[in-house]
């Protein structure tokens, strides 16, 4: 130390002990069962003043990511990236920036609840005893092929304690779904690498590489599949080195997305005419090449298509220029693959990739790799899969649903008639951490931990060139009386005996998940190994999950791909409803699907409208024009399924004869940030599927009244100036 | 002892760029506007939330905003690139001078533009002096129901109504890494932590660091190549310790 210390500083150093550096805690397997002490007996890893950091899996989308959360005296204070984690390298985006939002939610579900009548939360409290009871006679007490279970896309612990329990018990395997997958349209995607290459499986885009992205409505810059892994991709993509160019981005969608606002050509075309318009750059890149034109984009006239379209053929062909000399990627996802012909137009922007050749290569397209404990692709349900399934719950097919993790009630479409079938299902019990939709309409809730609370895992899909298993572990103790989910089942299996007791022999949820990840100990190759089980379980909670450290991609098969003939399936996109506007729903890329009631969420402004706190429609401000449409005027949006009243916003970035609106608003129930507030744009959808099974959420045409009435909508921006709202006068 | 009146304009720039401490580089090019920024800012600074009538009169208090502006007519149209706009922490601060509780100061140990919450009495003139619209003022105590204040950073203040506030480059982070390099006889090392808005960044759009020596992360960035770093509204004379680089994208 030097020669002087002031008094504050000497102040300042007295009170830092040895143990300043910020050292990461995995709970033992001694720690491992989370019981509220009052603070006077402080765990001996917390020091007053001191942090402790525990590293975890974020569960505010199904991406993956890895957290560190700060504590201090027991509180989770901060939520930042694990800068180990292989998927996010220590970055976090706004939503899992916002989980402690729902950690400390004043809405919480706090105690297991048996409820008066579906509809209302007024019912019972009840001890977690006769919770547990509950759920072990639903078992016991209905044939195993009437119960089912439906749970979301964001903790594959359940989903593999619930696959374990309904492969020897009889009981229906989970459903999984989210209103996130369903606007992603993955099985779309996975759809068409099955019929291109003969393989299921998630696509991953090695964007990063790339020096020219071609994106068909991707939106892998806001919630699409990774956006954390997109959006460094990205930055790398658009870094000049060295060695390479700044990269350059197209983007192909009727209404800019915070993504195509990143693009240098945005590129807006008519909704449906994806696929032809990526076959006829197909054909002209082939022709620039100077090869013969592939089956596969032959039926196309680039002329025809750029009329179709409304894209200038000068356009085409500048952008064909650019696709066959640099190294380009082709990415569809979003609207485009929303259409009624998806899958033609996901297939017909991966035949793209095959011409250029880039499959398996830097800066093209690779099969995403298996996570470490995962033996096969497995995607969430389709829209069609849902269909089916409220099918067999209308039917009485089932009569006990459990619900974890997803909000069906409020997240698929009202023309699915969700609600309305659990009316025929005998029992609900859901498992929400927030009094939901879904749980309004169930008769018991039993509340699981919330995320940061509780044990788990789950598999990074896609995102990563490594396999990745991200670990989750409780950083605080249980706020209210709730209870792991998975402890609930296997307690439940124990009281219902026989085969569901064998089917889950395991003490709890730690041990179940010790039992699913000790397989992984005996692997080379990993991020750490132990030298038993009960250290390699602590290690993998201390360092956020298990990694395997070699490259696992997969090169796409695409000997075949440029011989096939999709002309005959790109039939013209079928549009439902009488309406003149086509219809964009899009996820809001601030709320994403379950984000509504964390307070800090609603005040984030939306990247491209910088509105905050509600859901407004998008329309050009030329339409805006002739249908004397002004900012926050309200108007009734009609399709053949529904209607709903929004303020309207007038957005510079949007064809004329198309408007868009947000998901992530208009709940009924969930909290007193989310209720009440906004519409919910699915309102608007029908039940036509592509031919992949995703529901053609985009293939929809709307019209539009005025009410008379207006709503002044909250934005961050001014407004002053902007299409003639003269400054100081009243509007 | 020389006063300002003494320096030529070009001297004082030379001075004060010799002299900013800490520094931010924003690339422009690569940022998404995904508000990651914005949220670990509120998270980590106790900033409330006004809800939607209070953020419908601009009374938001998110002291890091992203601006993004609209070129030419559909189809033509263009976002300009996303600019991420908090507190310049100004060598010349416009908002310092205007303070008549000396609430709003340069500090000398950090080189920083200070907030003193318990000095501010409200007057919002530093507000009104600020070119670059970054101060936010408290306009009622906002509600926080139990349990979210939980999440409180014990590290930063919770404010109250009638003060001012505004970014302050994380000072609490300065501060912490401050006394574990003195507790460890050392200086603090140029990327040993990061704001929270750095840190959380996606897409890495945003380097702070030390600014006051060669070779550090954001200098290097400010002075690589034939660099488009631009600092906003320099031509004021404020000083600003953030610069700007747009890539080839502007």
């Amino acid at each position: 130390m030097s020669e002087q210390v002031s008094r504050r500083d000497f102040l300042k150093l007295a009170g830092l002990g040895a143990a300043t550096t910020a050292v990461l805690t995995g709970c033992g397997p001694a720690s491992r069962y989370v019981v509220r002490e009052p603070y006077q007996q402080m765990p001996e890893y917390n020091l007053v003043g001191q942090s402790t950091y525990y590293a975890t899996t974020c569960r505010e989308c199904a991406a993956g990511c890895g957290l560190i959360v700060r504590t201090y005296q027991g509180r989770a204070i901060k939520v930042e990236g694990n800068p180990n984690h292989p998927l996010n390298l220590g970055k976090t985006c706004a939503r899992g920036q916002a989980t402690l939002h729902g950690l400390y939610n004043p809405d919480r579900v706090t105690d297991p609840i048996m409820k008066n009548a579906r509809g209302g939360f007024a019912g019972t409290n009840i001890n977690w005893d006769d919770a547990v009871q509950a759920v072990a006679d639903a078992l016991k007490n209905n044939q195993p092929n009437e119960i089912a279970f439906l749970i979301g896309t964001a903790s594959d612990h359940v989903f593999d304690l619930l696959t374990d329990l309904s492969k020897t018990t009889g009981v229906n395997a989970p459903i999984r779904f989210g209103a996130m997958n369903m606007l992603e349209s993955r099985a779309t995607l996975s759809k068409a690498a099955e019929n291109l290459f003969g393989q299921a499986g998630m696509p991953w885009f090695d964007v990063a590489n790339a020096q020219a992205v071609f994106s068909f409505g991707a939106n892998f810059l806001e919630t699409w599949l990774s956006p954390l892994s997109y959006t460094r991709g990205f930055a790398n993509f658009r870094k000049a080195t060295e060695t390479k160019l700044r990269g350059r981005m197209v983007q192909f969608e009727a209404r800019m997305s915070a993504t195509g606002a990143k693009a240098d050509e945005w590129i807006s075309l008519r909704p449906g005419t994806e696929a032809l318009v990526a076959l006829a750059i197909g054909r002209l890149v082939a022709e620039k090449k100077g090869i013969a034109v592939p089956r596969i984009f032959s039926g196309v006239e680039p002329l025809e298509v750029a009329a179709q379209a409304d894209v200038k053929l000068e356009a085409l062909e500048h952008l064909a220029e650019m696709f066959a000399t640099s190294n380009a990627v082709a990415i569809p996802g979003g609207p485009a693959l929303g259409q009624s012909n998806g899958l033609a137009v996901a297939e017909a922007v991966l035949a793209l990739n095959a011409l250029v050749n880039n499959f398996g290569k830097e800066g093209g397209v690779y099969l995403s790799a298996l996570a470490p404990n995962q033996s096969e692709y497995h995607r969430p349900a389709s829209a069609q899969e849902m269909q089916s399934f409220v099918e067999r719950m209308n039917s009485g097919g089932i009569k006990v649903l459990f619900v974890h993790g997803v909000n069906p009630v409020f997240e698929a479409p009202n023309s699915l008639g969700f609600k309305e079938a659990l009316s025929n299902v005998g029992q609900v019990i859901s498992f929400a951490v927030f009094p939901d939709e879904t749980a309004l309409e169930a008769d018991y809730v039993l509340p699981d931990h919330h995320g940061l609370e509780g044990w788990g895992y789950q598999r990074v899909g896609t995102g990563v060139s490594l396999p990745v298993l991200s670990g989750a572990q409780p950083v605080v103790s249980p706020y209210y009386n709730t209870r792991s989910t998975v402890d609930v089942f296997i307690a439940a299996a124990k009281l219902a005996g026989g085969k569901f007791a064998n089917a889950l022999p395991y003490a709890d949820e730690v041990e179940f998940l010790q039992n699913k990840i000790s397989a992984l100990r005996g692997e080379a190759g990993g991020s750490f190994s132990a030298i038993d089980d009960e250290a390699f379980m602590a290690s993998f909670q201390q360092f956020g999950g298990w990694w395997k450290n070699t490259n696992a991609l997969t090169a796409p098969d695409s000997a075949s791909v440029l011989n096939q003939s999709i002309k005959t399936q790109v039939k013209d996109a079928e549009f439902a409803g009488e309406g003149e506007f086509f219809f964009v729903p899009f996820m809001s890329p601030t709320l994403g699907e379950a984000g509504a009631n964390k307070p800090w969420l609603q005040e984030l402004p939306d990247p491209t409208t910088t509105v905050m706190w509600t859901t407004w429609v998008e329309i050009n401000p030329e339409t805006a024009h002739h249908l004397h449409l002004e900012n926050d005027e309200v108007v009734r949006v009609i399709s053949e399924a529904g209607e709903i009243e929004v303020p309207v916003y007038i957005y510079p970035a949007i064809r004329p004869d198309t408007v868009a609106i947000p998901f992530g608003q208009g709940h009924t129930a969930y909290g007193r940030y989310a209720e009440n507030r906004g519409v919910n744009p699915f309102d608007l959808l029908g039940k036509h599927l592509n031919e992949a099974g995703d529901l053609a959420f985009a293939g929809m045409k709307v019209r539009i009244e005025k009410t008379g009435k207006t709503k002044p909508v909250s934005r961050n921006e001014s407004t002053m100036g902007v299409y003639g709202e003269a400054l100081g006068e009243e509007h | 002892m020389t006063t300002l009146s003494d320096l030529k304009i070009s001297e004082v720039k030379l001075a004060a760029e010799e002299g900013g401490k800490w520094g931010m580089v924003i690339d422009q090019d690569i940022c998404t506007g995904c508000q990651a920024c914005v949220a670990a800012c509120s998270m980590e600074n106790n900033i409330p939330f006004v809800g939607e009538e209070d953020s419908g009169y601009g009374r938001a208090m998110h002291w890091i905003r992203i601006e993004r502006f609209w070129e030419g007519e559909y189809p033509e149209v263009k976002m300009t690139n996303q600019q991420p706009m908090m507190c310049q922490q100004c060598g010349s601060a416009p908002c310092e001078p205007v303070c008549p509780a000396f609430a709003t100061v340069h500090s000398q140990a950090e080189e920083l533009n200070l907030q003193v919450y318990n000095r501010c009495v409200g007057t919002r003139y530093c507000a009104n002096n600020c070119p670059y619209q970054v101060r936010t003022f408290n306009w009622r105590d906002y509600e926080r129901p139990e349990p979210l204040p939980n999440q409180f950073n014990p590290d930063v203040t919770v404010r109250r109504r009638g003060v001012m506030e505004k970014c302050t480059f994380c000072i609490q982070r300065i501060h912490k890494a401050n006394d574990k390099a003195k507790s460890e006889g050392r200086e603090v090392m140029d990327g040993e932590f990061t704001t929270a808005c750095a840190q959380a960044c996606p897409s890495n759009a945003i380097t702070f660091g030390r600014v006051d020596k060669k070779d550090t992360l954001v200098y290097n960035m400010m002075h690589h190549g034939q660099s488009h770093g631009k600092k906003h509204l320099e031509e004021l004379g404020t000083l600003p310790n953030i610069t700007y680089l747009n890539g080839g994208g502007a």
